[in-house]
């Protein structure tokens, strides 16, 4: 028969807010419509992202101002591309990797 | 009476104080005369003058001056001769002093002779002519001669002459003499004494009292006419003198007297006779009253004695007060006067007797029995009765107040025990337990036992009464009859309350203990009907159970089960019985015991009628239940039939199926041969397997019977129809996919050139990593292969690698996405930067595209489609209807950039 995977990741959520406005100085990829997880995959050196030093490569979006994604990568843009003046995200960082 | 005159008789006061001793009076007298008053010496002078004349003239003879006279002794011898009697010693003749002295000393001698002491007279004064010392001598010889020896009621001299004054004068009321001076001062007494002897000689009756001259002038004139009684007085003289000279007084009423009393003299003799005689009689007289009186006395005590000896006592205290009263009037109103009689009687006796023994007679002898003794003794005796009655009177209304006192505290203590005892015979013998509960019957005895404190508590005073009866019975109450009759029955009733006590109390507590041992069954029952009560209704609905079982196991376990319950009926039935029984036992005691009380059960609401129709219904259950069980395990034993046939077939089928899943497996891993090979395989096995189908749809009926039977389970196979139907079916799309794969094998690899040869490396590297053979690699496998291939993978890499090969996340990573993967990384890859280019070129260097742009470039439909996708554009200098072709390239590539 099948047997599964059994992936026991461990992992954090962090809390960032940036101040100050579109553009933010990140990239998104991913997404439910692609099949895959909302990851950013560039942090521009010297913007509003990199400045406030808490977000990283590989961070996957989960919350964007306190509403919480359900994965496709239209509503996360659509939610920060609705943000004004401030812009609140939660990313899941993935710590380790077990395989079991 | 005697005492009474005697009395009265000294109450006569002599008023000169003198004592009746003449002989020292006459010396008090002659002391005091040394001081004689010049009136005095005056009057006696001339009465003293008088006096001695008066005797001197029967002698012939008379002196003229009383001092002179006297002083040769020889008138004087001649007087004492006269008024004796007798003979003096011859006087002397001579004339010298010593012969005058010698014949003074005679006429003293013969004085004293007489009795007379004369101490300060001497004869030398005489002879010397001493006024005071003659007068003082001449009135010795007076009150010697002529008033010595007055003897009036045996009271002589000056008092017995006063008293015969008196006694004389008696009549006369304006006579009172007192003494012999200032009572003679009116002259009436004189008169009176005149008139007493001689009433002839005086009319009294015109005599007044403020003529006092008058009165003594005829007094002096009258006794010197008629009575020979020459004047020695001067009337102006005494009136003058506030206290006329008493010797004086004395000298001259003494001569009236002595010219009386001659001639009362024969009166006295006869007096005398007649006293004597008198006395005699009265002393008779006396004597015959002392008898009477003595009779009377004795009679009335021997009358009243008895009366004071009388015991018998009355029924009443108010008699016995009448008699005590009775007697108080004796002794107020009828002793006293026999007590004075008693003492009259002594009295009379005693003076009969000094009357007897004065006047020389021979004592009284009373009778015989009434002699003083005889009388005293019988008072005595009287008088012990007395007290002896009064006692008696005493005693007896103490005795009569304390059995009235008593039949009053009986009457009180009776009824008030009657007013407690009534109705409590009644109480007690009522059958009020009969029919109560036995709490109810509790609280009887409670109060039963209150009321037995009660009774007991009344035992002191049922004695107390019959003590009252007892001492009214010993004092001889007069009612006494009634008073045991009332007692007696106050007794019968307490035993008779005793004994009913008694029997109630047994009464209630045999009832408290049958209520109590009902009381325990009641319980008993409630104890034990109520978990067979359970048991029952758990019996009942165990038996009405709907089971449904799926094997011949259960239906036997049901069997066995319903048998081992079968098996405790007895037991049960027994102890329905017992309990039953308990019931039967508890409704016994009621009849037996007549017991009215409730019968129901105070602990327990399961009847035994419900024990009863439970019981039956249990009884009918059973069979029910065995045959339903019956027919269970008939089906269940069909039901294994079908089983069994449905495993033989799965048994057959599941491994064929196996086989040709293993035949896929091996063909499309397999090495050697060109993918057209494998494809060719590939159709073959699928035409087996298409073919085969019918067995499948034989078992899908089995599998629809066994479902219709409602069999859920077959232990005779681990197949199910799930399992052979999903086998089916992955066995279809097993091949159906292996097809395809290797159809898009060839597609991709005359799409992206690759070789045979490189493809037959992939498959092999592939086959070496898929570990378990299955013709995925997990992602275990996965990353030992990439690491292989030189990949220096972080965790974060690896993971969005995995997301690239395995975008479902199924965990795998099958032979195409391998494919995929490796051709990716080693083709040239369209990146979003490369698209973004094309897509400017395609708008003129713009930073936007418009619509028109894009379907003059492309082909209709994905010119279409980048318009609806591509957002719109919203940097500067943007015109309308501008579509951002950069963010929808990187959103194709998976990126955008924020």
């Amino acid at each position: 028969m099948m047997e599964t995977v059994e992936q026991l990741v461990s992992f954090q959520h962090v809390h960032v807010q940036l101040n100050g406005g579109a553009p933010w100085g990140f990239t998104l990829k991913g997404g439910l419509e692609h099949g895959e997880p909302l990851i950013i995959t560039k942090i521009e050196e010297g913007g509003k992202a990199a400045q406030c030093k808490k977000l990283r490569v590989g961070d996957e979006l989960v919350n964007i101002n306190g509403s919480a994604l359900y994965g496709s990568r239209q509503e996360a843009l659509i939610l920060i591309k609705g943000s004004y003046r401030v812009l609140k995200i939660v990313v899941r960082r993935y710590a380790d990797i077990h395989i079991c | 009476a005697l005492i009474y005159e005697m009395t009265i008789e000294l109450s006569v006061p002599y008023d000169n104080g003198y004592e009746p001793d003449d002989y020292m009076m006459q010396e008090d007298e002659w002391d005091r005369d040394l001081l004689l008053d010049p009136a005095w010496e005056k009057q006696q002078r001339k009465t003293f003058t008088a006096w001695c004349n008066s005797h001197l003239r029967k002698a012939g003879t008379q002196i003229e001056n009383i001092e002179e006279d006297f002083r040769n002794g020889l008138k004087l011898m001649l007087l004492l001769e006269v008024i004796s009697g007798e003979r003096l010693p011859k006087p002397d003749r001579g004339k010298m002093r010593f012969h005058k002295i010698a014949n003074v000393n005679k006429a003293l001698d013969f004085i004293t002779s007489k009795g007379v002491k004369l101490v300060s007279i001497g004869a030398e004064e005489i002879v010397d002519g001493n006024v005071k010392m003659t007068l003082g001598m001449i009135w010795t010889i007076i009150l010697r001669f002529a008033i010595q020896d007055i003897s009036v009621e045996e009271t002589s001299a000056k008092e017995g002459l006063l008293l015969w004054c008196q006694r004389k004068t008696a009549p006369y009321r304006n006579v009172n003499i007192q003494n012999f001076h200032v009572s003679w001062k009116d002259g009436l007494a004189l008169c009176a004494l005149i008139h007493r002897h001689r009433p002839d000689l005086i009319d009294y009756a015109k005599l007044n009292k403020d003529d006092p001259l008058g009165n003594l002038n005829l007094a002096f004139d009258i006794a010197e006419k008629h009575l020979d009684i020459p004047k020695m007085l001067d009337a102006e003289d005494i009136l003058n003198t506030p206290k006329p000279d008493e010797r004086a007084i004395m000298t001259y009423v003494s001569c009236f007297y002595h010219a009386f009393a001659g001639a009362e003299q024969a009166e006295t003799a006869a007096n005398r006779i007649c006293k004597v005689l008198g006395v005699n009689q009265e002393n008779e007289k006396l004597m015959v009253d002392y008898e009477r009186l003595a009779s009377e006395l004795l009679e009335w005590i021997i009358r009243t004695i008895p009366w004071l000896e009388n015991r018998v006592p009355e029924k009443t205290m108010l008699e016995m007060q009448r008699k005590l009263e009775d007697f108080r009037d004796y002794r107020r109103m009828h002793k006293p006067p026999k007590v004075q009689e008693k003492c009259q009687l002594e009295i009379s006796f005693n003076t009969l007797q000094t009357k007897l023994r004065i006047s020389n007679r021979p004592a009284f002898m009373p009778s015989e029995g009434k002699m003083v003794s005889d009388i005293a003794s019988a008072w005595q005796g009287l008088e012990q009765a007395e007290k002896g009655y009064e006692e008696w009177l005493l005693t007896e209304i103490r005795r009569l107040e304390r059995l009235d006192h008593l039949a009053e505290k009986f009457r009180q203590k009776a009824t008030n025990h009657e007013t407690w005892a009534a109705g409590k015979e009644e109480m007690l013998t009522r059958k009020d337990y009969e029919s109560a509960s036995l709490m109810e019957v509790r609280a009887l005895l409670r109060k039963h036992e209150a009321f037995e404190s009660d009774l007991s508590a009344h035992q002191d005073r049922v004695e107390q009464i019959a003590a009252i009866a007892q001492e009214l019975n010993e004092l001889d109450y007069h009612d006494v009859a009634s008073v045991n009759q009332r007692c007696q029955s106050i007794c019968d009733l307490w035993d008779q309350l005793g004994t009913l006590t008694q029997k109630r109390r047994e009464a209630l507590e045999r009832t408290e203990k049958l209520l109590e041992t009902v009381e325990q069954l009641f319980l008993e029952y409630a104890k034990r009907s109520a978990p067979f009560n359970n048991w029952m209704e758990g019996a009942m609905e165990d038996l009405q159970d709907m089971f449904i079982v799926h094997t011949i196991e259960e239906v036997q376990t049901l069997i066995a089960a319903h048998e081992q319950f079968k098996a405790t009926l007895p037991e049960a039935d027994a102890e329905r019985q017992a309990i039953l029984g308990i019931q039967q036992e508890v409704l016994k005691i009621f009849q037996n015991y007549g017991i009215r009380g409730d019968l129901t059960n105070p602990y327990s609401t399961i009847t035994t009628e419900e024990i009863a129709i439970k019981w039956d219904k249990v009884k009918k259950l059973v069979p029910q239940r065995d045959s339903l069980l019956q027919e269970e395990l008939a089906r269940q034993h069909a039901n294994e039939r079908l089983r069994r046939q449905f495993a033989a077939q799965a048994h057959l089928i599941g491994p064929w199926i196996q086989a040709r899943m293993e035949e896929i497996g091996r063909c499309s891993m397999a090495m050697g041969g060109t993918l057209e090979d494998q494809m060719t395989q590939l159709k073959q096995y699928e035409h087996v397997i298409v073919s085969y189908k019918p067995n499948i749809d034989r078992l899908e009926g089995d599998n629809q019977l066994i479902q219709e039977s409602l069999i859920f389970d077959n232990k005779h196979t681990n197949y199910t129809m799930e399992h052979i139907r999903v086998g089916w079916e992955l066995l279809l799309t097993t091949i159906a996919r292996t097809i395809n794969e290797i159809e898009t094998q060839i597609l991709t690899r005359d799409a992206k050139g690759i070789s045979q040869e490189q493809m037959n490396e992939f498959r092999s590297s592939f086959n070496h990593f898929d570990r378990k053979k299955n013709g995925a690699m997990d992602s275990d496998d996965f990353r030992a292969c990439l690491i292989s291939m030189g990949y220096d993978l972080g965790e974060v890499e690896f993971a969005r690698i995995m997301m690239l090969v395995d975008p479902n996340t199924s965990g795998i990573v099958s032979f195409q996405s391998f494919i995929d993967f490796m051709t990716r990384e080693t083709a040239d890859t369209d990146t979003a930067e490369q698209v973004i280019a094309s897509f400017r070129i395609l708008a003129a260097d713009k930073p936007y595209i418009l619509a028109d742009e894009l379907r003059r470039e492309l082909p209709p439909d994905q010119a279409e489609y980048c318009i609806s996708r591509m957002p719109p554009y919203t940097g500067p200098g943007a015109l309308p209807g501008a579509l951002d072709y950069t963010a929808f390239s990187t959103a194709l590539y998976g990126e955008s950039d924020l």
